[in-house]
């Protein structure tokens, strides 16, 4: 039996060379320090393939017209617990990877591992956040609840505040001047076909430049390899520089792309990546059987005594859009436009190859501001709405 | 602080001996609001500071350890040193004050108030307990756990957790009478409209509050430090302080615009007082003050510059002037009068061109809005201007000049620290529990009850 599967191997790695893909893929070097770190980007992508394969098993049932999406949902509910559960797992994998995303994007952005050679690493990075970001918006619409339903209304309407082109945008979105079935159906095809289609490529983008350029580790492996703060040039160690592939082996221009001490991604990296997803993935299993993912009553749009309640991602968001007074919102809205471009310039402002976080004042402060302001803004709104 | 309790201590003995049997009245009523108001204000200036201490102090050490200065862990070390110091002056003022004026003065509200918040009261006395026995803990065992960095760290954690848990207990009950909610229900008690917003306010002012008082105290020592290691500590020291204070206070016009949006939609009166009424001067004065204090701190980081002859200070002057501005929009006062309500009684509402005694650029919509929202950009590029010009610091070159402007800033956020205090106790008037009991009320169901007789025993 093992020599047959062995000759079975062998037949397949002689048309597919499966042996030194595999050999590429599980031994090239990965950084000692900042292991458990890089576990966030892993379980990114679990936590998205989770979303891949429960969305596949929930489009099999639903149905996007607001007079069936309600129901198919409500069918899940009331008499199909398997399917109950999937959707639980959807939803609950969703608010985990958007949370995960956050860090592992914060890891990126305090360790100053944006900067050259992978600036292209950091842009897709960013693009994918915007895109999971807009996966969860659009599909916060889909149940077609209540909740659902005033969610499209109070987001769709977010763009028209746009100088020149808002009331153009909103109509895009909404299909007309109100919410209503066209906006579902387009949310839908926004949600199952457009983003995934723009999303996956620049996943593969994003693992091939980080397999090119190698994971950056921690700054602690960079010390000496950069400009000190007297702005000498010291140069590494030579015999400190690790020599395995993807790192440059030789002194460079791009010496700062090399850490001090790597070790093989198989079993090292691996190990710790499994860990960290597995322990995720059972969590969302545990929310998703023991809270599931509610269903309000169906859409309304004639309610006056419905008072909708922004998913938590929307908070730091909505508690602007509170707090701001009206004539202001615009400028308010710039902060995430204006914070999104910002980030995708990043890597083209901040190119000192500076990498200590104590050592970047300039990026380093309004970073923390940035994420301060959110969990502050989060944390306010969050009260509020129990109080409501 | 011995000397302060030698006079403190008499007074309240006095105090206590003319305690009336029954609740005070007439202009007594103004006197025991006074004494109250006065001695919650010397307790906060205090407990407010060991409660930042115990919250800051851990994460220097975390900070040192992370970074591998000395001079983070002294820095700790001391903090550490004035909680053991003053906690004990705190808690004998909080004790003084309930046993002796609470209950004295205030009988009927505080049984009420320590029935309705049973739960976060007796939690936060063992917080309390927790809080005292970790800060002891974390402090002399600096020395005999150095080679056990981690555990220490990990004390200091716990004590700062125990630390916010207390403020946050006590926050339910402050905010409870500013916004009452179903006292049945612990969770709505305790997550009532405006603790969240004033416990996040408080902390951080409290973070604040203890950047900018060891900045100060830093500089005295300076000023008096002999050797050039003091002086090279004291003068970062002092930096440090302030760095920190601004960052923590740069937050506050966003957490502190939301606690008032809270007080608007759930206790509309105390709102419409701080706004419009009788407070409104205080508010502008407050509001003027955050800018002050932010001008002041810019100041001093281009002086601090400009000694060295470090890059950023031209920018940093720029930045002031720039506060200048912004100070003088938030300062304008929306009613050329006392107070909004006060010229609406007069009938003179209007612009002041049209012979009223309104001032557009004063109101709340949009101006002081874009002037706190400049506050905190403005804020955050001096942060950025300083710490980008501090490698071309040489610490223990300070002048004496900086280290006055250090010491006035810890004036500037004790004025601070009571204003907002006096707003916010103000602003529930003529009532104790916003809504539920009125002062006048407590005082008359207290003169109701009959004296208790002796009991004989059977």
């Amino acid at each position: 039996m093992v020599r047959r599967l062995g000759a079975a191997y062998d037949w397949l790695d002689e048309r597919t060379a499966i042996r030194s893909l595999l050999r590429k893929g599980l031994y090239e070097a990965v950084p000692v320090r900042g292991a458990w770190f890089y576990t966030l980007g892993s379980a990114t992508l679990v936590l998205i393939l989770l979303q891949l394969i429960t969305g596949i098993f929930l489009t099999l049932l639903y149905v996007p017209s607001v007079t069936e999406a309600w129901a198919s949902l409500n069918y899940l509910k009331e008499h199909d617990a398997f399917g109950s559960i999937v959707r639980g797992i959807h939803m609950w994998s969703a608010y985990i990877l958007l949370f995960v995303i956050g860090l592992h994007m914060i890891r990126t952005f305090f360790s100053g591992s944006y900067k050259r050679p992978r600036e292209l690493n950091w842009v897709t990075g960013v693009g994918l956040f915007v895109l999971v970001l807009v996966m969860a918006i659009t599909g916060a619409f889909l149940p077609w609840d209540q909740a659902a339903y005033w969610t499209a209304v109070v987001v769709t309407n977010v763009p028209a505040y746009t100088p020149f082109i808002g009331s153009f945008i909103r109509a895009l979105w909404r299909g007309a001047d109100t919410v209503g079935p066209i906006t579902l159906s387009r949310s839908f095809g926004i949600h199952v076909w457009l983003v995934p289609a723009i999303l996956f490529p620049l996943i593969g983008a994003h693992l091939a430049l980080l397999r090119k350029h190698g994971e950056f580790g921690s700054y602690v492996n960079y010390r000496g390899a950069y400009r000190t703060r007297e702005g000498v040039d010291v140069p590494p160690a030579p015999a400190q520089r690790p020599t395995e592939p993807p790192y440059p082996a030789a002194p460079s221009d791009e010496l700062w792309a090399a850490p001090l001490q790597t070790e093989d991604f198989y079993p090292h990296q691996t190990f710790k990546d499994g860990i960290i997803s597995a322990a995720l993935v059972i969590v969302v299993f545990i929310l998703a059987v023991a809270i599931g993912a509610p269903l309000e009553a169906i859409a309304d749009p004639a309610t006056t005594s419905y008072t909708p309640v922004p998913e938590w991602f929307f908070l730091p968001l909505d508690e602007l859009l509170v707090l701001v007074p009206q004539q202001l919102i615009p400028l308010v809205l710039v902060l995430p436009t204006g914070g999104v471009l910002l980030l995708l310039a990043l890597p083209f402002i901040d190119r000192g190859p500076e990498r200590n976080p104590f050592e970047r004042p300039a990026v380093m402060v309004p970073g923390a501001f940035a994420v301060l302001f959110v969990v502050i803004l989060t944390l306010l709104g969050s009260g509020r709405l129990f109080n409501l | 602080m011995s000397a302060l309790l030698a006079v403190i201590a008499p007074a309240l003995h006095g105090l206590a001996t003319q305690l009336p049997s029954q609740a005070p009245q007439g202009g007594n009523i103004v006197g025991a609001q006074i004494a109250i108001g006065s001695l919650f204000s010397l307790h906060i200036l205090i407990a407010g500071l060991v409660s930042g201490a115990a919250e800051l102090g851990p994460a220097i050490e975390f900070l040192g350890y992370v970074r591998q200065r000395r001079s983070y862990d002294r820095l700790a070390h001391g903090l550490g040193r004035f909680i053991t110091y003053y906690f004990s002056v705190s808690s004998t003022i909080a004790i003084l004050l309930i046993t002796v004026l609470l209950v004295g003065f205030w009988g009927h509200f505080w049984t009420t108030i320590v029935t309705i918040g049973w739960w976060p009261l007796f939690i936060e006395a063992w917080t309390f307990v927790l809080q005292v026995s970790l800060a002891y803990l974390w402090f002399y065992t600096w020395d005999p756990l150095r080679n056990f960095k981690g555990v220490h760290m990990a004390i200091g954690g716990l004590l700062a957790i125990a630390s916010f848990l207390q403020v946050f207990m006590i926050d339910v009950v402050a905010s409870y009478m500013l916004t009452p909610t179903n006292p049945q229900n612990p969770v709505r008690l305790a997550l009532n409209p405006t603790s969240y917003p004033l416990t996040v306010h408080r902390t951080v002012g409290n973070l604040a509050y203890i950047g900018f008082a060891f900045g100060g105290f830093c500089a005295i020592r300076y000023l008096r430090a002999k050797t050039a290691e003091d002086k090279r500590f004291y003068d970062w020291a002092g930096s440090f302080g302030l760095l920190w204070g601004v960052s923590m206070t740069l937050l506050q016009p966003v957490v502190g615009y939301s606690y008032a949006k809270e007080i608007q939609l759930h206790s509309y009166g105390s709102w419409y007082k701080m706004m419009f009424g009788s407070l409104s001067p205080v508010f502008l004065w407050q509001i003027t003050l955050l800018g002050i204090m932010f001008l002041t701190a810019t100041l001093y980081f281009a002086r601090r510059l400009r000694t060295d002859e470090a890059r950023g200070s031209g920018i940093l002057k720029l930045l002031s002037v720039a506060l200048v501005l912004t100070t003088l929009l938030a300062a304008q006062p929306y009613a050329l009068g006392f107070s909004y309500e006060s010229v609406a009684a007069a009938g003179l509402n209007r612009p002041f061109w049209e012979g009223g005694l309104i001032n557009p650029l004063g109101s709340m919509i949009p101006w002081k809005v874009l002037a706190l929202m400049f506050y905190t950009l403005i804020a955050i590029a001096a942060v950025v201007w300083y710490l980008r010009g501090l490698p071309g610091v040489v610490w223990g070159h300070a002048r004496r000049g900086e280290q006055r402007i250090l010491i006035l800033m810890t004036v500037l956020t004790m004025l601070m620290m009571v204003t907002m205090g006096f707003i916010r106790e103000n602003s529930r008037g003529p009532f104790l529990i916003s809504g539920e009991m009125t002062i006048q009320g407590q005082q008359d169901v207290q003169t109701a009850q009959p004296t208790p007789t002796p009991q004989s025993g059977p």
